[in-house]
């Protein structure tokens, strides 16, 4: 570094943001996420809503869409 | 004075009469930026231009040390306006140096944060900023011969925007009173509510990480972005028309105005919006996925492509001092001597850059800007090139119709230009536009290519959409891919920040950061002169340029200079001060319309 004169820094700039063990969101635990896929993909299930099963796609040829 | 030949070709020119014209600052977001000018009033003439910026951020130097997975959420707050590009950048550097390819879904919600993004923000520079320095009041003060003739003259496509003469399209560019102005500021709105449905906030995004995105991909994530999209792609294809009609217009008016701003063709593009089906941030793929980006990477000399190889981009890469407040690194420890490939680095390579800031008076025989001098070493002639970026549009434009490899739904590129088409909206029909690759890179030209940036952006943004949806209606909703940070890696990130090149440098060491360089755009254009002497691309632009205003040194606007500065892009411009000689301090104050009251 140069001659530049700084303070005492007042942050561990270090400090990891991240805490190992939490997972991302779209991996497991496929038990308890139900719509969510092993493969990644996910459908209407994935709603939490009452009467899930009425968020289904109603006829075969309609895409079974994931309500987010 | 209307006419003006090649300086260099006149004969009997008259005795020089040169007066000192200093503008400093022209604030930006990103630095503070000072143009000092000689001009020569007897013969029309700009004879000598330095650029200087006078301030010091080191974003380099406080980066060490850092959580690498931090650095895009950091290296965003560069910029005020342009951030999300920062982040973006960041993290296809840390996807290279992490070993991590997001899904296709992230890809493609990244691509729409983007697109929304250029859009945005070239329509409020171009309608809010550009358009002030050739509105009907601008012009009035500094050309009314010109001005007179622009009431006289129809526009060629009134029947796509609707006003009925040049002058009519002046007045609606009119600052706070003008229709496009206005509009534009609606335009500017909407692009951005696009922008925060795809990266969660503006401009600083609040959902873009490295491997993926929090983006939530429902259906109407994307529905509300296409229906926002729709509303502005009439907008869209007016600017375009309007565009055209004035810069043809000033061509004419003005004979030799293509001297303006002009210099030599060297524009680096280093590559826009990644093809999610090719990308795989590996470093000895980067050239194959590189040219498979939607917009493709080049560097252009003479009007002749170069290379678009990414690993030939980033080889040449030479971050060069000769003007700037900065101790030289040669002797430091390098930090990566070869790339993934076994090609050797350059110890000026921004991997091996350490930033030793030496503050210091200015001296225009000297040092004089904080900015340092980015160059690309070219390895056929040895030469440093100070590559610009022509403000962002034209350099990608240009790259991409040299080139012809993107070819899509919306987009194609020819080879000596590129199509656009846009679909029917609220009252305007299907069009096609086509971009051609203009004779200079001068002022007009810059300010041209941006309104068919847009157009390329919001078709580009269309064909995203229609791959979201694809993959929403399959399933494939899953946006990120977990990763872990190795001890010791090199990544780098090569994208298109909305006034031109973007690269990011890492280095991780003990999973920290070692060395981080971002080189945004400006430091490419605004840069002082190097060790050999060659100029910035602003500095080269501005000198030897002729002035065009009718105005003598007592009422000297200076609009033609700053029309050549503004073509490049440098941000808002909040503030302009001019400095005219002996203490005679004229001061205009441009305040973008928001926070104007605050201070």
């Amino acid at each position: 570094m140069s001659a530049i004169r700084v303070g005492r820094p007042q942050a561990k700039p270090d400090t990891p943001v991240h805490v190992r063990g939490l997972h991302q969101g779209n991996r497991g635990p496929y038990k308890h996420q139900t719509g969510h896929h092993e493969d990644g993909t996910s459908d209407a299930r994935r709603s939490t809503g009452i009467h899930w099963k009425r968020h289904n796609a109603i006829m075969k040829i309609m895409p079974n869409i994931s309500p987010g | 004075m209307t006419t003006t030949e090649d300086p260099t070709r006149v004969t009997g020119r008259k005795p020089a009469q040169i007066v000192d014209m200093s503008w400093d600052p022209i604030t930006r977001i990103i630095g503070n930026l000072g143009i000092y000018t000689k001009i020569d009033f007897a013969n029309q003439e700009v004879v000598e231009c330095h650029s200087t910026s006078s301030l010091f951020r080191g974003y380099s130097v406080f980066m060490k040390g850092k959580d690498p997975r931090d650095a895009g959420f950091i290296t965003s707050r560069i910029c005020g306006i342009c951030g999300d590009n920062h982040t973006t950048c960041s993290n296809y550097a840390q996807q290279m140096a992490y070993g991590v390819k997001p899904p296709r879904m992230a890809e493609n919600i990244t691509n729409l944060g983007e697109a929304a993004e250029y859009m945005f923000d070239h329509t409020l520079f171009q309608d809010n900023l550009v358009f002030v320095d050739f509105c009907e009041a601008m012009v009035k003060a500094t050309n009314p011969g010109v001005l007179a003739r622009a009431e006289r003259t129809d526009a060629p496509r009134g029947d796509i925007h609707g006003y009925r003469t040049i002058a009519d399209i002046m007045r609606a560019f009119n600052p706070f009173e003008g229709e496009v102005y206005k509009e534009a500021l609606k335009v500017s709105r909407v692009t951005r509510e696009m922008f925060c449905l795809m990266e969660g906030r503006h401009v600083h995004p609040s959902t873009l990480y490295p491997g993926g995105v929090g983006t939530m991909p429902q259906p109407n994530t994307f529905t509300d972005y296409l229906a926002r999209l729709m509303r502005v792609i009439d907008f869209v294809k007016k600017a375009v028309a309007m565009n055209d009609d004035v810069f043809d217009f000033f061509y004419e008016a003005l004979p030799g105005y293509e001297e303006v701003g002009r210099r030599r063709i060297m524009l680096g593009c280093w590559g826009a919006w990644q093809n999610p089906d090719v990308v795989d941030y590996r470093y000895e793929n980067m050239n194959r996925w590189g040219k498979a980006m939607y917009v493709t990477p080049g560097i252009i000399v003479d009007g002749k492509l170069v290379t678009n190889n990414l690993i030939d981009i980033n080889l040449g890469l030479r971050v060069l001092l000769g003007s700037s407040f900065y101790d030289d690194w040669v002797n430091e420890q390098p930090f990566v001597t070869h790339d993934p490939l076994g090609n050797p680095v350059d110890m000026r390579h921004p991997w091996n850059q350490t930033t030793v800031p030496v503050p210091q008076k200015r001296d225009f025989a000297g040092n004089y800007s904080w900015v340092m001098s980015p160059r690309w070493y070219h390895p056929e002639t040895g030469q440093h090139l100070a590559l610009d970026t022509g403000g962002g549009p034209l350099a990608r434009l240009w790259s991409t119709a040299l080139s012809a490899l993107v070819d899509t739904p919306y987009v194609k590129a020819t080879g000596n230009s590129v199509r656009i088409s846009l679909p029917r909206g609220e009252e305007l029909p299907e069009t096609t536009l086509e971009w051609r690759i203009p004779q200079w890179s001068n002022t007009i030209e810059r300010d041209r290519a941006r309104p068919y940036f847009v157009a390329y952006a919001a078709a580009m943004a269309l064909q995203f959409l229609e791959e979201s949806m694809e993959l929403l209606r399959a399933g494939e909703t899953k946006i990120f891919e977990n990763f872990e940070v190795p001890d010791e890696a090199i990544g780098c990130g090569f994208h298109e920040a909305v006034r031109g090149v973007l690269s990011h440098h890492l280095v991780i060491r003990d999973q920290k950061i070692a060395n981080y360089h971002p080189y945004p755009p400006t430091p490419w254009n605004a840069s002082p002169r190097d060790i050999y002497g060659t100029p910035g691309p602003y500095e080269d632009a501005v000198q030897g340029q002729p002035i065009f205003e009718e105005n003598g040194p007592d009422d000297f606007k200076g609009v033609d200079i700053m029309r050549t500065v503004r073509s490049f892009d440098p941000c808002l411009p909040c503030g302009v001060h001019m400095y005219m000689g002996k203490g005679r301090t004229l001061s205009t104050v441009h305040s973008p319309t928001y926070g104007a009251n605050h201070g």
